[in-house]
């Protein structure tokens, strides 16, 4: 298992540079997500990594080594894509061989345990001689996954695997990857525009915005203290909201566009305008009349288990979750109310 | 080796070949249609331009290749729509039906012609019962010959061209005109015939282009004394031995079947850029 | 289907089917029929029924003789056309060099270019270069012809599948040729099979070049076949023709099988 390090990688397609310069180290047995939105460059960054696209400057380094003038096939790597791309004309044993193959590791009988371990692993030893047009989409990502470990690469890199399964089997695989990369303790890099799926899967997410590193740090980090409004937007769902923090009486307050009174934090030392950070989690919404911020209610969304009710605070949009025990109808008066320790304060 | 090495050994020995033994031949046979005893000239097309009997034979291929054509058109586009309209078991069957007489050889499909078009065949044989024709009625030798056989063989092209593009027409567009109150023939001649002109011209002109340019069915269909320009072509290779002169008849039809094409291209080329 | 389609015009269409069914097949039915006609004339329908002809046939030595030469230069067509077709295939199907398409339409190019004409340029190009013409010649000018099919069929294959499978294969550590080997031509195989078989029915169905390109001793099949039609028939040249028919449906059914047929319903 080996460190990957990224050093100023710049990315140009055409004219358009896409990657501005990206420095990264990844220690041995770090799972990392590459967070970002379609479009943000983070599957390039992956692709880089694998050797699948040149750099336009900048180096990558696995093990130490540099590898950047190397192809795919000469670094020590392994690649899930998202379509699994698993060869139709060989049964998923062979599938699963085929690294083994290719890299010439090992007699047939040592490759041939290898196989079967890692079909073990995945729990597929019982499909081992059928074609991948007879096994069923999560089946094949498990193909694909089982060939990715069965080298035993130093890097495991993985492209957005869980998109294409419906939210249970994601669920499952999820898990599945936690557990496999405990067991193992591969180096990981893994690509997803699913904030959940970072929070839960990484040691470590990497926030990738327009082609720059927006934020990066442990989950518990990022989620408690997103450093910019797009973190912010994008880590948990919060809301923005426009305001003034001024010295009170007490310590810090907020003033609300509507004049209304938000006490923080004895830590938020920012003065000035400022956007608050408000998580839908951390706002509980009372009727009218209770201690909190007054507000109205704008629209009702049902989502079963609980309501999202979107509010207008002092001139903005706020959503809130709350139990489906307490309704709500338009037009209603509201209040707000959140601990400051929870309320976030990103300078403007 | 680098990606674009890699495929340009692949591409070399195709390439090669086509140079070699593709655009060499042709560019020998045009070199070849202006050559003389003394040097570059046009005496080969001047004879055969100036010559009322090749200006005649120049006329029937054409001729005959326009009648070819439409009446390929007539029968391909209603056999591609009901081709395109069928289930998939009946689709196969068509299509088979369709393939294998292109697939076998032109010499085989033409004597069978020859078996049926004879005077003791049994087409003339047909029309003696049915009192359409006199005693000594053949279709043997006769334009009419030609016409039939080149149909046959020709009418695949035509087909498979117009299904393609038919096959990719919305189908309800002919149901929504059906729903406006068009009749089905209607709905047919509005909707579907306008946006399958695209598969008609190019099976057209594919059509042509074969008929003007064929030779062993209208030589064994015809006979000697209903020549076309291949077979006239044909004559000067291998009878007459007079090798310049062929050159230049088949540059007269390669430059006729450019013609053709040029135009077309344009059209579509503008049509999708 | 599309229904409504009035009862009077349903069926006319279909006995339109029928009829066309009978035009197109007609030529080809008589053919056998006349191949086990007793008599000496070439007549159908056929009175009585016998294999004479067929004996006739596999005795002639003029026969055998020009069915071992098609065969000859069909498997040697077959050969150069699959691997040279087939590598420039796989290699326009990367589009990786510039012009792509041109490149494309240069391969498919044999296809509109009239056979007679390209057959007198190939004579007078041979002649010019090499005096008499030979095996040789018919190989290469039919390899020409059937090239465009094979480039095509394995294009079509070539076209649905995983654009993909390379990059993983990379990553999995496979080479230059590896990924030839294992992946590419596994993914085309089909289409290169198909093209093969196509190539090879070209190729010994093939008249005109081979009309133009003999000389006495070089006589195709189907050379010798249009040679007896000139003159004087006898059955013998039907049962010939209806072996070869029955090469073709055979040919038929196995680009069937290979890659369906339906492909060539829509493009």
């Amino acid at each position: 298992m080996a460190q990957v390090t990224l050093r100023d990688i710049r990315k140009s397609f055409g004219n358009v540079e896409v990657l501005h310069g990206i420095s990264l180290d990844i220690a041995s047995g770090e799972f990392v997500s590459l967070l970002g939105a379609s479009g943000c460059g983070k599957t390039t960054l992956l692709r880089i990594v694998a050797g699948l696209e040149s750099v336009s400057a900048g180096s990558v380094a696995i093990d130490g080594r540099e590898v950047t003038p190397l192809p795919p096939e000469r670094r020590d790597i392994a690649m899930m894509f998202q379509s699994y791309a698993l060869l139709p004309h060989l049964s998923v044993f062979e599938n699963v061989r085929f690294p083994l193959r290719m890299r010439r590791l090992g007699s047939r009988e040592a490759q041939r345990d290898k196989v079967a371990a890692a079909l073990e692993t995945v729990q597929l030893s019982h499909l081992a001689d059928r074609r991948p047009r007879q096994l069923s989409g999560g089946q094949q990502q498990r193909v694909a996954l089982a060939r990715a470990i069965v080298s035993d690469p130093k890097v495991l890199l993985l492209d957005e695997p869980l998109s294409n399964l419906d939210a249970r089997l994601r669920e499952e695989m999820q898990v599945e990857l936690i557990e496999l990369h405990r067991r193992l303790g591969l180096t990981t890099l893994f690509v997803t525009h699913d904030q959940e799926e970072a929070l839960s899967l990484s040691d470590r997410i990497i926030l990738i915005n327009a082609g720059r590193i927006e934020q990066q740090g442990r989950p518990e980090e990022i989620y408690a203290r997103p450093a910019t409004a797009f973190a912010s937007s994008f880590l948990g769902s919060a809301n923005l909201v426009p305001a003034t923090v001024e010295q009170g009486d007490h310590g810090p307050v907020a003033l609300l566009a509507d004049g209304q009174r938000l006490p923080l934090a004895p830590e938020a030392t920012a003065r000035g305008p400022a956007t608050l950070v408000l998580r839908q989690e951390d706002l509980m919404l009372q009727i009218a009349g209770s201690e909190g911020l007054r507000a109205t209610i704008a629209t009702r969304v049902y989502l079963g288990g609980r309501i999202r009710y979107v509010l207008d605070l002092a001139g903005s949009r706020v959503s809130v979750l709350a139990p489906n025990d307490l309704v709500f109808r338009r037009g209603d008066d509201v209040c707000l109310a959140i601990r400051p320790q929870a309320v976030g304060v990103l300078p403007t | 080796m680098s990606d674009r090495a890699e495929n340009l050994l692949l591409l070399v020995p195709g390439l090669f070949l086509l140079t070699v033994a593709f655009l060499l031949p042709i560019g020998q046979m045009l070199v070849l249609s202006v050559s003389g005893p003394d040097g570059p000239t046009l005496q080969h097309f001047t004879r055969f331009l100036g010559d009322p009997f090749y200006l005649g034979l120049l006329w029937r291929t054409v001729r005959l290749s326009l009648i070819i054509t439409v009446i390929c058109a007539a029968i391909g586009f209603p056999l591609a729509y009901i081709m395109a309209h069928v289930g998939p078991r009946q689709r196969l069957w068509l299509v088979v039906l369709v393939i294998l007489p292109l697939m076998t050889s032109v010499v085989i499909r033409s004597f069978g012609w020859m078996v049926l078009l004879a005077r003791s065949g049994p087409v003339p044989e047909l029309a003696r019962d049915l009192g359409l024709a006199g005693r000594s009625f053949a279709l043997m030798n006769t334009e009419a010959a030609i016409v039939i056989g080149m149909v046959q063989v020709l009418l695949p092209f035509m087909t498979l061209s117009i299904l393609g593009v038919i096959s990719r027409i919305d189908r309800r567009l002919e149901e929504a005109a059906r729903t406006m109150g068009c009749g089905f023939l209607a709905a047919v001649g509005t909707v579907v015939l306008p946006l399958a002109l695209p598969g008609i011209v190019a099976g057209s002109l594919l059509v042509f282009t074969l008929s003007a340019s064929s030779f062993v069915t209208p030589s064994l269909l015809g006979g000697p004394r209903l020549q076309v320009l291949a077979g006239s072509i044909y004559n000067a290779v291998t009878q007459t031995l007079e090798w310049p002169f062929a050159a230049a008849q088949a540059v007269i039809l390669f430059a006729g079947i450019l013609l053709l094409l040029v135009p077309y291209i344009q059209l579509t080329a503008r049509r999708h850029g | 289907m599309v229904r409504a389609v009035p009862p009077a015009l349903r069926i006319a269409a279909w006995v339109f089917v029928a009829a066309t069914a009978l035009f197109l097949l007609a030529p080809l039915v008589v053919v056998a029929g006349v191949s086990v006609s007793e008599s000496q004339f070439i007549a159908f329908p056929p009175d009585g029924l016998t294999l004479r002809w067929y004996e006739e046939v596999l005795a002639s030595d003029a026969y055998l003789a020009a069915a071992a030469l098609s065969l000859q230069v069909a498997v040697l067509v077959t050969l150069a056309a699959t691997i040279v077709g087939g590598a420039a295939a796989i290699a326009l199907h990367r589009r990786r060099l510039p012009g792509s398409d041109a490149l494309a339409t240069a391969f498919l190019s044999p296809l509109v270019l009239p056979t007679i004409i390209y057959a007198i340029g190939m004579l007078m190009l041979w002649s010019a270069l090499f005096g008499p013409v030979s095996l040789l010649t018919l190989a290469l000018s039919h390899t020409v012809i059937a090239l465009p099919y094979v480039v095509r069929t394995t294009l079509a294959v070539l076209a649905e599948s995983d654009p993909f499978l390379e990059e993983a294969a990379r990553t999995m550590g496979a080479g230059r040729l590896q990924r030839l080997f294992h992946v590419v031509v596994p993914q085309c195989l089909p289409g290169l099979a198909a093209g093969a078989f196509f190539a090879f029915n070209i190729s010994f169905d093939e008249a005109v070049l081979s009309l133009f390109l003999r000389k006495p001793g070089l006589t195709t099949l189907p050379v010798q076949i249009y040679g007896q039609l000139e003159f004087s028939p006898d059955p013998s040249v039907a049962a010939v023709s209806t072996i070869m028919i029955g090469v073709t449906v055979l040919l038929i059914v196995v680009i069937d099988r290979l890659l369906g047929l339906q492909r060539f319903a829509s493009p």
